[in-house]
C-alpha cells in the first residue's frame, strides 16, 4: 500500500520529455518544409499525412505513457484507430464505386458526364495571403463553357 | 515529499486490493472514454476525406485561404503544452506540487493563446465573408465544395476549441487541488486524466493542422 504506484522502473524522466517534444517540432518543421518544396501534390499529400502518424505515436507513445502502460489499456487506442480507418475507408470506397448521379451535383465523380459542362465554374483568384502556385488554366473545373 | 500519504484522507475504494490496481483502472476508464471521444472526431474526419474526395479542386483551393502562419503557430503552442502537461504529471508522481501548478499554470496560459490565435482566425474568415453553406460571401473564390470546406473548418476547429477550453477548465481544477498538496507517489490520477485528455487535444489538432491548413 505504502508502495510508490509508479515503480516499474521504465519511467520517463524531463529530459526524455524534452527529446520528444524537440522532436515533434522538427517534424513540423518538415510538414511545413516540404509543403513549399515543388514535390508534386500527392507526394506532399503523402508526406504531410505520414508526419502526422508519426507525431500522433509520438505524443501517445512518450507524452500519454502507453510505453509504460500495462495490460489492455494499450489495446485501446489501437482499436479506435482501427475503427477509425474502416470508417473513412469504406465510405470512400462506397461513394467511389457508385453510380456518379449518386453523388452531389458537381462532384468530381460527374466529370466525365456530358452535361457537367453546366457546373458553375470555378473562380478562384490569388487569396491575400498566399499566392496560389497553381495557375486558373489548370484546374480541371475552371474550364470556361 | 510524502505528505500526501499522512494527511490527504484514504483514497482507495474498498472494491480494490491497493491504489495501483485502482489508478490502473482508472487509467484504463479514460482511455475508453478518449476512445469515445476519437470516434466523435472521427465521424467528422470522415465528412472531411468524404466531401475532399467530391470536390478536390474545391477543398485545394478553399486551404488556401486558411491563416497558415496562425495555424502553424498553434500547432507549436499546442505541442509545447502537452510538453508541460507531461512534466506536470511527471512532477505530481514526484510529489512537488509547486512545479505542477507552475506546469499547469504555464499550460493554461498556452491554451488561451492558442483560443486568441483561433479568435482572430476565426475573425478574418467572418470579415471576409468566408461563412458555411449560404453565409459564404467571399467573392474572391466561389465553386462546388468552397462553403463544405468552410463548414467542415468551423465545425472541425470550433468542436476542437470547445475540447481546449473543457481541458483548461480540467487543467485548473487539478492545478487548485495540486495547490493544496494533495498529489504524490500514491495518488495522481487527476493529474494522470486530465493531463490524457490535454494529450488528446494536441494529438487531434495534429491531424486537423494539415488536413484544414495545407492539403
Amino acid at each position: 500500500m505504502t508502495a510508490a504506484t509508479h515503480s516499474e522502473g521504465k519511467h520517463l524522466g524531463p529530459a526524455q520529455y524534452v527529446m520528444v517534444w524537440a522532436a515533434l517540432m522538427v517534424l513540423t518543421g518538415v510538414t511545413l518544409a516540404v509543403w513549399k518544396t515543388d514535390f508534386s501534390y500527392a507526394a506532399r499529400v503523402v508526406i504531410a499525412l505520414a508526419v502526422a502518424l508519426v507525431k500522433s505515436a509520438l505524443v501517445a507513445i512518450f507524452f500519454m505513457h502507453l510505453w509504460e502502460e500495462k495490460g489492455v489499456a494499450r489495446l485501446v487506442l489501437v482499436v479506435s484507430a482501427l475503427m477509425v480507418s474502416l470508417l473513412i475507408g469504406f465510405t470512400l470506397l462506397d461513394n467511389a464505386t457508385r453510380f456518379p448521379y449518386a453523388n452531389p451535383p458537381y462532384s468530381e465523380s460527374w466529370k466525365d458526364v456530358p452535361w457537367q459542362k453546366d457546373a458553375p465554374p470555378m473562380q478562384a483568384e490569388p487569396p491575400p495571403i498566399r499566392t496560389a502556385p497553381r495557375s486558373q488554366a489548370e484546374h480541371p473545373a475552371a474550364h470556361k463553357p | 515529499m510524502h505528505t500526501d500519504a499522512a494527511a490527504a484522507p484514504n483514497r482507495l475504494a474498498h472494491h480494490f486490493p491497493d491504489m495501483k490496481t485502482q489508478e490502473h483502472a482508472a487509467r484504463m476508464g479514460m482511455w475508453l472514454f478518449l476512445s469515445t471521444e476519437i470516434l466523435l472526431f472521427a465521424v467528422l474526419f470522415t465528412a472531411y476525406a468524404l466531401y475532399r474526395f467530391l470536390f478536390p479542386v474545391g477543398f485545394e483551393e478553399a486551404s488556401r485561404l486558411a491563416h497558415v502562419a496562425m495555424g502553424a503557430t498553434n500547432t507549436v503552442v499546442l505541442i509545447t503544452s502537452s510538453l508541460t502537461v507531461a512534466l506536470a504529471i511527471h512532477y505530481a508522481r514526484q510529489g512537488e506540487n509547486r512545479k505542477v501548478v507552475g506546469f499547469l499554470a504555464v499550460t493554461i496560459l498556452f491554451g488561451m493563446t492558442f483560443m486568441v490565435l483561433k479568435g482572430f482566425e476565426y475573425h478574418h474568415h467572418w470579415v471576409d465573408g468566408q461563412l458555411p453553406g449560404r453565409m459564404y460571401h467571399f467573392t474572391g473564390l466561389s465553386g462546388p465544395g468552397v462553403s463544405m470546406y468552410f463548414a467542415l473548418y468551423f465545425l472541425m476547429t470550433g468542436l476542437h476549441g470547445l475540447h481546449v477550453l473543457i481541458g483548461m477548465g480540467l487543467l485548473s481544477w487539478v492545478a487548485f487541488r495540486a495547490n493544496r498538496g494533495e498529489f504524490g507517489p500514491t495518488y495522481s490520477t487527476p493529474v494522470e486524466l486530465s493531463g490524457l485528455y490535454w494529450h488528446l487535444v494536441d494529438l487531434i489538432w495534429i491531424f486537423l493542422f494539415p488536413l484544414l491548413y495545407l492539403l
